[in-house]
This record gives C-alpha cells, sequence and structure tokens, in this order.
C-alpha cells in the first residue's frame, strides 16, 4: 500500500504524525522514518533556505513507480509506504521529504526505504533553489532525467 | 499550433510567467520546439549559454504526463513541460 503526496508548504504542512497514522500497525515488526531537512552548508556555501519547485504530476507518477519496482524487486509480503515531499520555501531544519515505510522485519524496511530515496534523487522531477547567506540564489545543476521507459 | 511551455526548476529563469507560447507549424516534433526555444534565448537573453545548454539537457513532458522523445510529433495545441536536470530530495 503506498501514499504518495506533494505538500504545498503555502497550503499546509508536511507532518511525521500523518506518516506514524498511515504505516500503524500491529502486523509489521518494523517501521523507519527517512526525514529529509534543509543544511545550513552546501559547496562551502552558508544556505539561508531552499525553494523546491516540482511537477507534481510527474512527481506522483514516479513515486508510483519506483514503489511497485520495489515491490517486484525486493518481493517483501505485506509491506505499506509513505511518502511525501515538500514544494515551496523551506527553511533551514525544516523537513523537504519524508518516506516511511512499515513491514515485517527491519532488513525489509531498511532496504526499501533505501530503493526508494535513492531513486527518487536519480529520476523524480523535483528542483532546488538554494538561497544563500552572502551570494545570490542559484538553481541546482541536477542530472538529467532518464526515461525508464526507454530503458525498458 | 500553440504550445504552452510550463517551465520549471532553473528554466524559470526564461520569464517572469510560470510558461512560454510558441506558435508550432502542424507536426512539428519535439526538436522543432526545442530550436524554438533555442531561438527564444538567442533574441531575448544575447545567447545565454547556461541558458541554452539547459533546453539542450532538458526533457520535455507531453499534456498526458509522459516524457517524450526527440521524435514526438505534436499534433494539436497543448501544453508541454520543459523538464530540466533534477536534483531534488
Amino acid at each position: 500500500m503506498l501514499h504518495a503526496k506533494i505538500i504545498d508548504v503555502s497550503k499546509e504542512k508536511i507532518d511525521l504524525n500523518k506518516a506514524k497514522k498511515f504505516i500503524a500497525s500491529s502486523k509489521f515488526g518494523a517501521s523507519i522514518y527517512f526525514v529529509g531537512t534543509v543544511r545550513d552548508q552546501n559547496d562551502n556555501k552558508k544556505v539561508t533556505g531552499i525553494t523546491y519547485d516540482s511537477h507534481d504530476a510527474l512527481v506522483i507518477k514516479s513515486f508510483e513507480e519506483i514503489y511497485k519496482e520495489a515491490e517486484t524487486k525486493f518481493k517483501f509480503e505485506n509491506i505499506t509506504v509513505f511518502i511525501e515531499h515538500i514544494k515551496g520555501y523551506a527553511a533551514l531544519g525544516d523537513t523537504s521529504i519524508i518516506i516511511a515505510v512499515g513491514c515485517k522485519h527491519r532488513a525489509q524496511a531498511y532496504e526499501f526505504s533505501r530503493y526508494i530515496i535513492e531513486e527518487i534523487k536519480k529520476r523524480t522531477p523535483i528542483w532546488k533553489k538554494e538561497h544563500y547567506e552572502e551570494e545570490d540564489s542559484k538553481w541546482l545543476k541536477g542530472n538529467p532525467l532518464v526515461d525508464q521507459n526507454q530503458l525498458k | 499550433m500553440k504550445i504552452k511551455l510550463e517551465l520549471y526548476g532553473a528554466s524559470r529563469e526564461f520569464s517572469e510567467k510560470d510558461y512560454l507560447e510558441f506558435n508550432l507549424k502542424e507536426k512539428s516534433s519535439i526538436n522543432d520546439l526545442r530550436n524554438e526555444i533555442l531561438s527564444f534565448i538567442d533574441k531575448n537573453f544575447k545567447g545565454n549559454s547556461n541558458f541554452k545548454k539547459l533546453v539542450k539537457t532538458s526533457k520535455f513532458c507531453s499534456e498526458e504526463n509522459n516524457i517524450v522523445d526527440d521524435e514526438y510529433k505534436i499534433t494539436k495545441n497543448q501544453k508541454i513541460g520543459m523538464i530540466p536536470p533534477i536534483g531534488g530530495g
């Protein structure tokens, strides 16, 4: 089971409690939460915040594809995943992404969660504009998107 | 055909709005659209090399939310998303 959503921070907050509620089940022996936050430095520059941009429909499609692929790859039974990513401005320490995984065993939870975040980094259309203390804001370079359908 | 090019990430620097509009000939391809955007950069940003590089390394997304290749034929007025190199998470 998957929950996937883009949170527009100008309208609502990203909330770890929602993830906890979504994956809560007595069938699971392991729950893992990955929380990405805005840090204060990148490439030796003092960062004051990040603006996230997103192609919402493609992002959700990408989350669904990654989840299905992970299911096929790992073949774990009975797994629940919660993924939310923000768009808009985030200050230092603010949460940008939550990935919560609930399943039977801890090794499965770690593996599934790691796979999801690494794939999101590679192919989910989200962009970051960093804001600095002493320089103009800048969009980060990123990696060209690879169409997964063309790889099949 | 009228194409509304939706801008994301660094391509938002191309306009104060979050889109650009282009008039393309019937059955133009994504490659033709890419060339139109490059001409737009030449005209409006004095051929800014960073902007042109961004156009050349971007993918494009159809109205049906599929990533389409350069040979994809645009057959109707539609919205196309410009997808620059990504870096989220």
